[in-house]
């Protein structure tokens, strides 16, 4: 039988790279992980073993993504994506410019045949389950409701084959439950959704509040507002662990008390940590495309490698092909 | 592996060629019967947006750029080509084709 396919990484991508990137990667590769690194080799220097892929140029996170693919062809995210197109890597793992990572997949490995538009799916934590998905996180600001009926379809069989959640339930925010809620795009796909769609268990509408701990294992909505929803659900974590960092920081007693809380704590702090989460999938292109947070560190960027060859092992890109 | 070939010799590419070209990678792309395009067709028409463009655009260059090196399509004209007429002149102009 052989080997797997290794994950291609661009070396490049992210606020802590190269250094958190080579060292997440051989953090995967310690595991048994095959790996390969992408991008300049000068820039990266030593790689532990770790094979690379050179290329002279690199992306910046503040490029016009469609332009920067274009323009520098011989970038590490453009050579990751055109690894997974020509079959030498599994799948790619970048956490650097997120939009120029998904022009580089779509350009490069192409789209899903009769995927509309690519989109970006994310884990919303539940307590006691797996995470629910999110999608679209990002992708597409403007969207019409058949590209919603299909980020339905490719969210539900992300939601079966990352999380392993057997018939999923999916759901469309909105501001009430009530169909009768929402924008035109909402009540459009709501219709649709609701007449029956393969693939899809609709279960009506979901709220902003409902995201975390999400009764429904699916939630669809435009990229615009689910990128909001997650930078708010991202930002409201943050401000709600400084506010309680403040309180145990307060006096010894409160000291104390975060010593005697601070086991318990930590499991379930790790679980909303963007850190452990795998990243997030771009789902619609021909290969598997994990887009990892820009503040990735080697932990994240190892979790992300990881969730890259079990998606890869699972097949996604054909379930999500069947899905549509 | 067999090293990529930078020019392939598959003959003379006239305007009917270009057009046959663009028609067809853009089915591709919009996953429509190529018989749905003509010279005529506009972009807006074939609901082909400006991703879609981009797509076609890469396709262009990857396959012309294998018989002339250096084929390029500059980001800024594309605000320009509305139909595929459009698209057709251009490419012939750029490969200097009657």
């Amino acid at each position: 039988m052989n080997a797997p396919l290794p994950v291609a990484v661009d070396a490049m991508g992210g606020d802590r790279a190269p250094a958190d990137v080579v060292a997440g990667a051989r953090r995967a590769a310690e595991e048994g992980l095959r790996v390969v690194l992408v991008g300049p080799p000068e820039q990266i220097g030593d790689t532990a073993g770790i094979e690379l892929v050179a290329c002279r140029e690199v992306i910046g996170m503040g490029e016009d993504p469609a332009g920067a693919v274009r323009r520098k062809k011989d970038s590490s995210l453009v050579r990751a994506a055109e690894l997974v197109r020509d079959h030498k890597a599994a799948a790619m793992v970048s956490a650097g410019n997120t939009g120029a990572t998904m022009a580089a997949a779509l350009l490069r490995m192409g789209r899903l045949r009769g995927a509309i538009r690519p989109c970006i799916a994310i884990p919303l934590p539940r307590r006691g389950a797996e995470p629910a998905v999110l999608v679209d996180a990002g992708a597409n600001a403007e969207c019409t409701p058949q590209m919603l009926v299909q980020f339905a379809q490719m969210g539900a069989a992300y939601a079966i084959e990352r999380y392993r959640i057997a018939n999923p339930t999916v759901a469309l925010l909105s501001i009430g439950e009530e169909a009768s809620k929402g924008t035109t795009l909402v009540k459009e796909t709501s219709e649709l959704l609701r007449a029956g769609v393969p693939g899809v268990r609709f279960v009506g509408n979901v709220e902003g509040r409902d995201l975390l701990g999400c009764p429904a294992d699916v939630v669809v909505t435009d990229g615009f507002t689910g990128n909001v929803a997650l930078k708010t659900a991202e930002g409201t974590l943050r401000y709600a662990g400084r506010l309680l960092a403040e309180v145990f920081d307060h006096d010894e007693q409160t000291k104390a008390a975060a010593a005697v809380l601070a086991p318990h704590l930590t499991p379930v702090l790790a679980r909303l940590d963007p850190e452990n989460t795998g990243g997030a999938m771009l789902l619609g292109v021909r290969g598997i495309c994990v887009i990892s947070h820009g503040s990735s560190s080697s932990v994240a960027i190892a979790n992300a490698i990881r969730v890259a060859h079990d998606l890869a092992a699972r097949g996604l890109v054909d379930r999500l092909g069947a899905a549509l | 592996m067999a090293p990529a070939e930078t020019h392939i010799d598959r003959g003379p590419l006239d305007r009917e060629g270009i057009f046959a070209l663009i028609r067809d990678e853009l089915a591709d792309i919009l996953e429509i019967d190529p018989a749905a395009i003509a010279e005529s067709s506009s972009f807006e028409d074939l609901k082909a947006d400006s991703l879609a463009l981009i797509e076609l655009v890469e396709a262009l260059e990857e396959e012309l750029g294998e018989r002339t090196v250096g084929f390029r399509i500059e980001d800024e004209d594309l605000e320009d080509l509305r139909t595929v007429r459009d698209a057709v002149d251009y490419v012939a102009a750029k490969l200097q084709v009657g």
